[in-house]
């Protein structure tokens, strides 16, 4: 099958340091990759520059994105070609509804895709059936964008984004950051649950205990800005009994 | 429902005007003559619709104009007052406005002004209010559109009691000139005041304001808020914000903050990482900061029609338009 994303050497900059030393990725539809590493191995950055944050330098490699080149494409050019960023700290924005919010975003898709605007009960219907998803109360689509909500809401409000956007490929940056083991069930169940054969997902973590939940078929450790180790979903149990110390000294 | 109005279709029609809000009764003000100037009740008196004064410069006297109105409310009397001013043509107009208020014990004046002209006329209005034991003044003063708008605010709290609310939203762009003057005097103990100011600046726009608050030597317990924000969409706009406390006092609540800035780079990014547009984004940025603002305005229906009147403004619809055709009101 096609790769839905091929990353080649990627090399990053951000204020002239180099973070991401080149890195080699390829991610095929219907696929869970998961993405580990200590502290400052550049798993943030990674993301960051897929999504086009500015400031972050990219000096050397190529990225393709369902056979398109990303690195030439705006945020929500990316977006609209089917990327997501499930934030590590999803950014509150006062006096901007969340329903005003998905609502606009969800009509640039559907403009860009050459399909009208959803009227105002189609809206609230697919939003109530993805607000089930993430097992959120309609009450907070009147709300700002994240303003007030706590650590597990703002994860259930990436992942609803995500169930409403529809996206190829969900990058998810410690989604599992933050959040109390009921939060992350649900998390947990709704990124599953979003699981079709044509989409995959990339899950960066630290930790083990999301992997429980969210299985992955590739286990990547990221350290210095490169991948050190690549095996199956037993490297993530290997990581968290034994730590990152055998993997980075046989480096 | 019935509807309330009186809606003279040929005047409306004239003026470019759309079908009145709700319980609303218009009147024109033609070149600073108008059927009604103002508004007189009496003590206990409640005007039953909001009267909505619609100010137009035309053609027909295009020379330099000065007019005064007065709204005085009786004990107890209550009113709601929206004034509308605009420019049908485009000569450069130069307007003076006086707006006199004068409200006695336990009276409430809900003032709305909406002002939208073109991009060369210069209109200067100045307020004086005075307030008894007791009254309450809501006045929000929303400027959408004009060459050079000041707005010179004087409030004097002279009775136990009295409670004053001023906000105002301005949005400025291209070479536009707005200043405000606020100037909010507790004469006596035991009253209350706010004011929210905020400005949304483009191109090489210049707003100026500056907020007095004056507390007198024996006006304790007085609480006075005061606060000014300015969003600059541009490298090359300039805002000056100037707040003032002046208190003789030594028992009162009063707070100042005042603060200049651009759009959020972390906002904009998660709404563009959302497959937001660029330029959407920024509206939507923008739409959030007047939000609090319009708020403010109590009449749900008005307050519907300026978001919807702010978004168009700021989506630059306004600036197509040689005059007045943008049917605000």
């Amino acid at each position: 099958m096609e790769n839905l994303i091929e990353i080649k050497n990627l090399h990053a900059n951000i204020n002239g340091r180099e973070i991401l030393k080149g890195i080699d990725l390829v991610v095929k539809p219907g696929e869970v990759h998961a993405i580990m590493g200590p502290n400052g191995s550049g798993k943030s950055t990674l993301s960051a520059v897929l999504a086009g944050k500015e400031h972050y330098e990219v000096t050397e490699g190529t990225v393709t994105f369902m056979g398109q080149n990303l690195l030439e494409m705006s945020p929500e050019e990316r977006s609209w070609a089917g990327l997501f960023l499930g934030f590590q700290y999803p950014i509150e924005i006062p006096g901007v509804t969340n329903v005003n919010f998905m609502k606009t975003a969800v009509n640039e898709h559907r403009k860009q895709k050459g399909l009208a605007p959803l009227t105002a009960a189609e809206y609230l219907k697919l939003m109530r059936e993805k607000l089930a998803i993430v097992e959120m109360d309609p009450a907070f689509s009147s709300r700002g964008v994240n303003v007030g909500f706590s650590g597990g809401e703002k994860k259930r409000n990436e992942i609803f984004q995500m169930a409403m956007l529809d996206p190829k490929l969900a990058i998810l940056d410690e989604t599992d950051s933050g959040l109390d083991v009921d939060a992350l069930r649900i998390v947990a169940t709704g990124v599953n649950k979003l699981k079709k054969a044509d989409n995959a997902t990339i899950v960066i973590t630290h930790y083990q205990r999301l992997l429980d939940y969210i299985v992955p078929d590739i286990v990547h450790v990221l350290y210095k800005g490169k991948i050190i180790k690549t095996a199956g979903k037993e490297l993530a149990l290997e990581v968290e009994t034994r730590g990152y110390d055998w993997l980075i000294k046989g480096e | 429902m019935e509807n309330n109005y009186i809606y003279i279709p040929d005047k409306s029609q004239e003026f470019r005007c759309r079908v009145p809000l709700k319980d609303t009764r218009q009147v024109f003000v033609v070149d600073g003559k108008g059927e009604q100037m103002g508004l007189s009740l009496g003590k206990g008196e409640i005007l039953p619709d909001m009267l909505q004064v619609i100010q137009v410069r035309s053609a027909h006297a295009a020379e330099d104009l000065s007019y005064s109105t007065d709204y005085v409310l009786g004990e107890g009397a209550q009113a709601k007052v929206l004034l509308c001013s605009h420019t049908l043509s485009m000569e450069d107009f130069v307007t003076r406005e006086n707006v006199n208020v004068k409200l006695a014990q336990g009276a409430i004046l809900d003032m709305v002004v909406m002002q939208n002209e073109h991009n060369k006329s210069k209109h200067s209005t100045s307020f004086k209010v005075e307030l008894e034991a007791g009254a309450v003044l809501n006045l929000n003063v929303i400027t959408l559109h004009g060459g050079e708008i000041s707005n010179d605010i004087e409030v004097a709290l002279n009775g136990k009691g009295g409670e004053c609310y001023v906000n105002g939203l301005y949005l400025a762009d291209g070479n536009q000139r707005v200043s405000t003057n606020v100037n909010i005097r507790h004469n006596v103990p035991e009253c209350h005041s706010s004011q929210l100011f905020k400005g949304i600046l483009d191109g090489d726009s210049v707003t100026r304001f500056s907020g007095r608050i004056y507390v007198a030597k024996d006006a304790q317990k007085t609480e006075a808020y005061q606060a000014n924000n300015n969003l600059l969409a541009s490298r090359t706009a300039k805002a000056y914000t100037q707040p003032h406390l002046e208190i003789y006092a030594d028992d009162v609540k009063c707070s100042h903050g005042a603060t200049v800035g651009s759009l959020n780079a972390d906002e904009l990014f998660y709404m563009r990482s959302r497959g937001i547009a660029k330029d959407e984004a920024k509206l939507l940025q923008q739409q959030a900061f007047a939000y609090a603002v319009l708020e403010k305005v109590a009449n749900g229906s008005l307050r519907e029609r300026l978001h919807s009147l702010v978004e168009s403004r700021l989506r630059g619809e306004f600036s197509e338009c040689s005059n007045c055709s943008k049917h605000c009101c």
